[in-house]
């Protein structure tokens, strides 16, 4: 039953269900498109440190050029010359040609110091000359326009810069190639950069001096501040010793030492905490990482992600670091998460109002209709009182309800009308001795008796006797728990015996006890005596249907079981041959072979014996109409006909009586006659079924036609052969059964293929007189 | 055992039998020909070969009796024994009438269908013999001119008058003459009496069933 709580139910259920269905579209759409963007944040963070590579190689590469060149230069002696003023100008072109490089010179074994470079605060470029004239130090500063034209000079007595212990130089030495130094911080601009320095030598080898290229590397810090990393994200360069040599920032990179020289901060000291923390670790353990490295850390309460990947390459051992706050992606849609769940909220909240609303405005005229009509049931209002406000569908309900019960009134009046006029003969007998009540005109016509007469009788008394027996009448005839539908043979007044079909009701009142039953009679005899003509037609059709398929079976098997035996046999006696011609004398073998034969003949015995025995009842000839054999076999076949929808027309008139087995006949029509109904009734066989059955007479035989607008027979099967079937249960021995019964009545039965598009069987019979043979 | 010229054909839908009819019966030393269906051997056989037909009874294109009656009068050496695997009565009886040697129902003993084979054999035998005779009693009867036709067709049909004289009455010719054709007649027809010729003639009527003469025969009656 349905309870009050259905409105609160079904609105929280709704909420409920609502804010589920929210709340996962909300999470799985979260889920997928954070991933989606932090993958895109790697991507970036790969894309930044690639770009670095790049610009740092290309920023680079000019400047290799460049000292390469004044290497060669001064290898080939154009600067072998002892006059200052020609290596000055030999550095000073080569300085102009590359705008990477900030300075270039050339220091020697005797100290002297060659160096020519930009001096941004005058925009010109500064010489820096350091000789020994006569054994004596001389260090003298010339600024000179881009035309060389000097604009001032100077001394610089203390100046005490000694080329042969800088590292360049030393490193050179050493090694005999040209070096890259490790990034550190110039003396003289006091910013980052790297030294190329290349061996000036002799034919013999040895040492000239060391040719040099200062390149700034404080322009990648500025390429680095430039670039754009989500908001806060950042990118620095670290060498491999773990100094930070490029940081866009370019402040935090450089610290000064005790003697008051400058050098880079190493990650662990640098002022930036975020990339302390996510790179520090990685530099600490002693060795950068040997490839690209993609990893997430958190630092204060955020999420970050960072990336790692070195140049990889020899000279530029450096690794570019770069990191970004993961929120800086998905920031976004993690404010839009929260907000889409306040919604759900309050959507689920919305939808549970509104449920419970809607469920009480629907349920509240059901519920007053349900009251009204319990009110009704129990007699304590009458239905015509007016119906409360409720919906169309209970009104429509209701009257039909009021109409049905005045129906009832009318239907009780004019049933006495009914039964007096009734063309059935109806009585109505009391419910425990039978006797008869009331009777109509037509229920004395069909006992014979009057209604006065009928009136003082009972309703066995009608019946034989022995059908039903003992004399307790009504009780005997009606079982009280079904509707009663029975033929009985009754005797009429003037002693005829009849049939009657004999429906009865029985009729209670309220508590269940039977009041009386209500007889309605109807006259069979006729009907009656036909149907029993072709009950018996039925019963003799299933007795030789029975026969006759066991003796066909046994016929098809004896048909395929004797072939192989018969091969059996024949082989056994080529065997025995072989056995003959091979001169063995093999008893045993030879007794084999012989058994085998003998079991092969003895097992067709056994067959023959089973034919036998099962023998067909050849029956009696006898003469008569086939118009009216059809008419009869039609009966018996016609409920399944109706059941498929397939009508069956009959055209025999004016044949001649034949003679033959009619029983025989009878099951080869009834056969026929069902192969095609079954074959209209197979899906795919088209509408309006029809069966036609027709005759004609020619040459002393009766030809009976049957044929139907099926789909024909399959082409693929052999008629009239045993065990040859398309339908799903048969056995196929219908047709050659039937064959087998119109040969044996001296007729013959084919397929007529012809003209027609359906099947169209035809047999004959001899006619009655007529000299068949 | 194996009868130059005579034939077994067996036809048989079954490919078993096909298979070990011919087989054993081979190895007897027959002379064995096989056809899947009725309508294999009718395209196949020419009408001349003498032999036997074991034919089985129940075929799908073609029924056993249906080919023996469309074989009909072209297998005059050609016995047939019919071998059935469902014998029924009504079947073997039309198959004896349609003039078969024999019924066997399968399964059979080969030594029974071997000592059918050889009895159908024997009876082709005679046949042929019998064939022969008549061809060579033709041969003496073609040898005879017009005239002496004429003679002979008077006294096989009045054997009661056959004197010269008597028939020279009937010709209209001198009986001298008549002596004279019944010395060539008889000495073409290797008989040495009338008698003989008159026996003659009537062997050739009853086996050969064939007029002893073509429509030449006696210009008068």
């Amino acid at each position: 039953m349905v309870k009050r709580s259905l409105g609160p139910l079904l609105a929280l259920g709704f909420a409920g269900i609502q804010f589920l269905a929210v709340m996962l579209v909300v999470f799985s759409s979260y889920l997928s498109s954070e991933a989606a963007l932090i993958g895109h944040a790697r991507e970036i963070l790969r894309d930044v440190a690639t770009n670095t590579i790049e610009h740092s190689r290309g920023f680079l590469s000019p400047a290799r050029g460049a000292a390469v060149l004044a290497a060669r230069l001064a290898q080939s002696d154009v600067v072998a010359s002892d006059d200052p003023t020609e290596l000055e100008k030999l550095l000073f072109q080569q300085l102009q040609l590359v705008p990477q490089v900030s300075g270039i010179f050339f220091g020697t074994e005797q100290g002297e110091f060659y160096y020519v470079m930009r001096d941004e605060k005058t925009g010109l470029t500064r010489s820096k000359l350091v000789t020994f004239p006569e054994g004596e130090r001389r260090t003298e500063l010339i600024w000179r326009e881009t035309n060389f034209e000097i604009t001032s000079r100077e001394m610089d007595p203390q100046d005490r810069y000694d080329p042969r212990i800088r590292p360049w130089y030393t490193q050179t030495q050493a090694e005999m190639r040209s070096v890259w130094t490790d990034p550190y911080i110039f003396f003289t601009s006091q910013r980052p950069g790297i030294t190329l320095a290349a061996p000036v030598s002799r034919p013999d080898g040895s040492l000239v001096g060391v040719m040099g290229v200062d390149i700034e590397i404080s322009s990648i810090s500025d390429f680095l501040s430039r670039l754009k990393i989500g908001k806060r994200g950042q990118a620095l360069i670290i060498n491999e010793n773990g100094d930070v040599i490029a940081h866009p920032d370019k402040t935090l990179i450089k610290t000064g030492n005790a003697d008051g020289t400058y050098r880079f901060v190493t990650i662990g000291e640098l002022d930036d905490p975020i990339a302390r923390a996510a790179f520090g670790p990685l530099f600490a353990e002693g060795s950068m990482p040997g490839r690209a490295t993609k990893q997430d850390f958190f630092y204060g309460d955020e999420t970050y992600v960072s990336q790692v990947m070195p140049v990889g390459s020899d000279i530029l051992p450096w690794t570019i670091a770069v990191y970004a706050p993961k929120s800086d992606f998905t920031a976004e849609i993690e404010r839009n998460r929260a907000v889409n769940i306040w919604i759900a909220a309050a959507l689920a909240i919305a939808t549970g109002l509104v449920g419970l609303l809607l469920a009480n405005l629907v349920y509240r005229p059901v519920r007053a209709f349900a009251v009204r009509s319990a009110l009704v049931a129990q007699g304590e209002l009458d239905p015509s009182e007016p119906l409360p406000s409720t919906y169309g569908e209970l009104e429509r309900a209701n009257d039909t309800l009021v109409q049905e019960i005045a129906e009832r009134r009318k239907v009780e009046h004019e049933y006495g009308q009914t039964f007096e006029m009734a063309v059935r003969g109806m009585a109505q007998i009391t419910a425990d001795d039978g006797r008869f009540l009331r009777v109509n005109r037509e229920f004395c016509e069909l006992t014979g008796y009057s209604a006065s007469e009928l009136l003082e009788m009972r309703a066995t008394d009608l019946t034989l006797r022995s059908d039903p027996p003992g004399p307790t009448g009504a009780r005997e005839l009606i079982n009280f728990d079904l509707p009663l539908n029975k033929e009985l043979q009754c005797r009429r007044k003037d002693g005829e015996l009849v049939w009657l079909q004999i429906n009865g009701i029985v009729v209670r009142d309220q508590s269940g006890t039977p009041l009386h039953v209500v007889l309605s009679v109807e006259d069979m005899t006729r009907a009656h005596d036909q149907e029993q003509q072709i009950q018996t037609l039925n019963r003799e059709l299933a007795h030789l249907a029975r026969t006759t398929t066991m003796s066909q079976l046994a016929a098809g098997l004896a048909h395929e079981l004797n072939q192989p035996l018969a091969s059996i046999a024949q082989n056994v006696d080529s065997a025995m041959l072989t056995v003959d011609q091979m001169g063995t004398d093999n008893k045993d073998l030879q007794l084999i072979l012989s058994e085998i034969e003998e079991q092969a003949l003895r097992a067709g015995e056994i067959i023959r014996a089973l034919r036998g025995f099962i023998g067909r009842d050849e029956g009696g000839q006898s003469v008569f109409d086939v118009a009216v054999l059809v008419e009869q076999s039609w009966r018996l076949v016609n409920a399944e006909a109706m059941e498929h929808g397939t009508r069956i027309e009959t055209g025999l008139d004016g044949l001649p009586l034949v003679e033959a087995n009619r029983v025989q006949i009878a099951q080869v029509i009834v056969n026929l006659l069902r192969n095609s109904i079954e074959a209209m009734a197979a899906p795919g066989s088209k509408g309006g079924q029809l069966i036609r059955v027709s005759g004609a007479c020619t040459d002393g035989m009766v030809t009976v036609t049957v044929e139907d607008s099926g789909p024909g027979p399959d082409p693929k099967i052999r008629l009239f052969s045993d065990f040859e079937t398309t339908k799903p249960a048969g056995m196929g021995l219908g047709l050659s059964i039937s064959r087998s019964l119109v040969e044996a009545n001296g007729g013959k039965i084919w397929h007529d293929d012809v003209c027609t598009s359906g099947a169209r069987f035809c047999f004959t019979l001899p006619v009655y007189g007529a000299d068949g043979e | 055992m194996s009868e130059l010229g005579l034939t077994v054909f067996v036809v048989d839908d079954d490919p078993a039998m096909r298979n070990s009819l011919p087989r054993t019966l081979r190895m007897r030393g027959f002379e064995v020909e096989v056809f899947a269906s009725a309508p294999d051997f009718l395209a196949q056989y020419d009408g001349k070969r003498p032999g036997c037909l074991v034919l089985d009874l129940r075929m799908p294109e073609m029924s056993g009796l249906e080919l023996q009656q469309r074989l009909g009068d072209s297998a005059r050496f050609l016995a047939t024994i019919f071998i059935s695997g469902h014998g029924g009565v009504r079947e073997s009886v039309q198959a004896m009438k349609g003039g078969a040697m024999d019924f066997i129902e399968k399964p059979f003993r080969t030594s029974s269908l071997v000592e059918r084979i050889e009895a159908a054999f024997e009876q082709v035998r005679s046949q042929l013999e019998l064939q022969r005779k008549c061809a060579d009693i033709r041969m003496r009867f073609d040898r005879l001119t017009a005239r002496e036709a004429e003679i002979v067709a008077r006294i096989v049909a009045c054997p009661a008058e056959i004197s010269s004289k008597e028939i020279g009455r009937h010709l209209g010719i001198s009986p001298r003459t008549i002596d004279h054709h019944r010395a060539r007649i008889l000495e073409k027809l290797e008989v040495r009496s009338t008698a003989e010729l008159v026996g003659l003639a009537v062997r050739m009527h009853r086996d050969c069933a064939e007029p002893l003469f073509d429509p030449v025969s006696p210009p008068e009656d």
